[in-house]
């Protein structure tokens, strides 16, 4: 019975989960009033890489310096224009222990500044984005089948922001580094009563999981009944 | 709506109707692309999962009063959740107990 109940609450946390990620999305909504911000912020003062990127920093311009120590292709991926193409992403390395995921351009762009080397301090200035949660295309080496640090723990040893930046400027030495930029649009998500609904879901199963914890006291409440109508 | 008998009745028939209508719902959006997601009718299947806490607790009132076995509780409960068998449930209990 208590595993019973145990599998409905959890069925519930689930669901409830869900219902966040949901809310993540409807974030992304009044983050798109966000890209009218003109402040740029450091990284550091809008997350951390501890935890999930707060609703707040969605959409802000953020400036960081770091080294490119890996770079990835993410196809399949829609700009703000509907365009589809494959962009060049860089897992980029913040500081000694963290690193966040760098949109840099279109992917056939990025023999642009081949001098940049991992040893290169590059300085970036970008919006900030959330975390891709569908895949773009299939999962392939060298690939990323969507925008996601969480699909890079396996290959790197360094704490990964969540979320992603898409550079709009990158400088290096002083120069600027010259080259087609994604513009990223802030997806317009679904109804808000999808998150409802998710709520509703989640009140059922613990719904269940109580209605399963009470099931031994109810057959309790039988037996006093079934003598009386005995005597 | 005076007894727990009648609540189970009023909400084991809206929630027929509102499961055929989840099911006409899903069948239009997936299989046609009928809806996008800005549609008024998103209130179906929401409103399924609110009509169906609301008749989960009519069935537990109805079942306290009624002594009913926990089995059939049970099957009262999954009733909520099929089409058409909250219809039938309703008509069974009915026969029953009223």
């Amino acid at each position: 019975m208590l595993a019973l109940a145990g599998i409905f609450f959890s069925l519930g946390n689930w669901q409830l989960t869900r219902a966040s990620d949901l809310k993540i999305e409807l974030a992304r909504d009044s983050a798109s009033e966000e890209l009218s911000d003109t402040r740029v912020y450091s990284l550091s003062d809008l997350t951390t890489a501890q935890g999930s990127l707060p609703f707040a920093a969605l959409g802000k311009s953020i400036s960081l310096q770091g080294h490119y120590i890996a770079t990835y292709k993410a196809a399949n991926q829609v700009d703000r224009d509907g365009e589809v193409d494959d962009w060049e992403v860089a897992l980029t390395q913040v500081d000694s222990a963290t690193a966040i995921l760098v949109v840099r351009g279109l992917w056939s762009q990025r023999l642009t500044a081949p001098e940049i080397s991992m040893a290169t301090k590059v300085e970036i200035t970008g919006r900030i984005y959330p975390t891709q949660q569908s895949d773009r295309t299939a999962v392939r080496a060298g690939e990323l089948s969507r925008i996601d640090p969480s699909a890079l723990t396996a290959v790197t040893d360094f704490q990964l922001y969540d979320g992603f930046i898409a550079a709009s400027s990158e400088s290096y030495r002083g120069g600027e580094i010259t080259r087609e930029r994604v513009e990223i649009g802030i997806a317009k998500s679904g109804t808000p009563g999808y998150y409802w609904q998710h709520i509703s879901y989640v009140v059922i199963w613990w719904l269940m999981a109580a209605l399963v914890l009470w099931a031994p006291f109810y057959k309790r409440r039988e037996k006093p009944d079934a003598g009386s109508k005995e005597q | 709506m005076k007894t727990p008998l009648s609540r189970f009745r009023t909400m084991a028939i809206i929630c027929g109707i509102n499961l055929i209508l989840l099911v006409v719902y899903m069948v239009a959006k997936y299989a046609f692309n009928a809806f996008d997601e800005s549609n008024p009718f998103i209130a179906i299947p929401i409103a399924h999962g609110y009509f169906y806490i609301v008749y989960i607790l009519t069935v537990l009132q109805l079942a306290v009063q009624k002594r009913i076995s926990f089995p059939v509780i049970l099957a009262l409960v999954a009733a909520g959740t099929i089409p058409v068998a909250s219809f039938i449930a309703e008509r069974k209990i009915v026969k029953k107990y009223s």
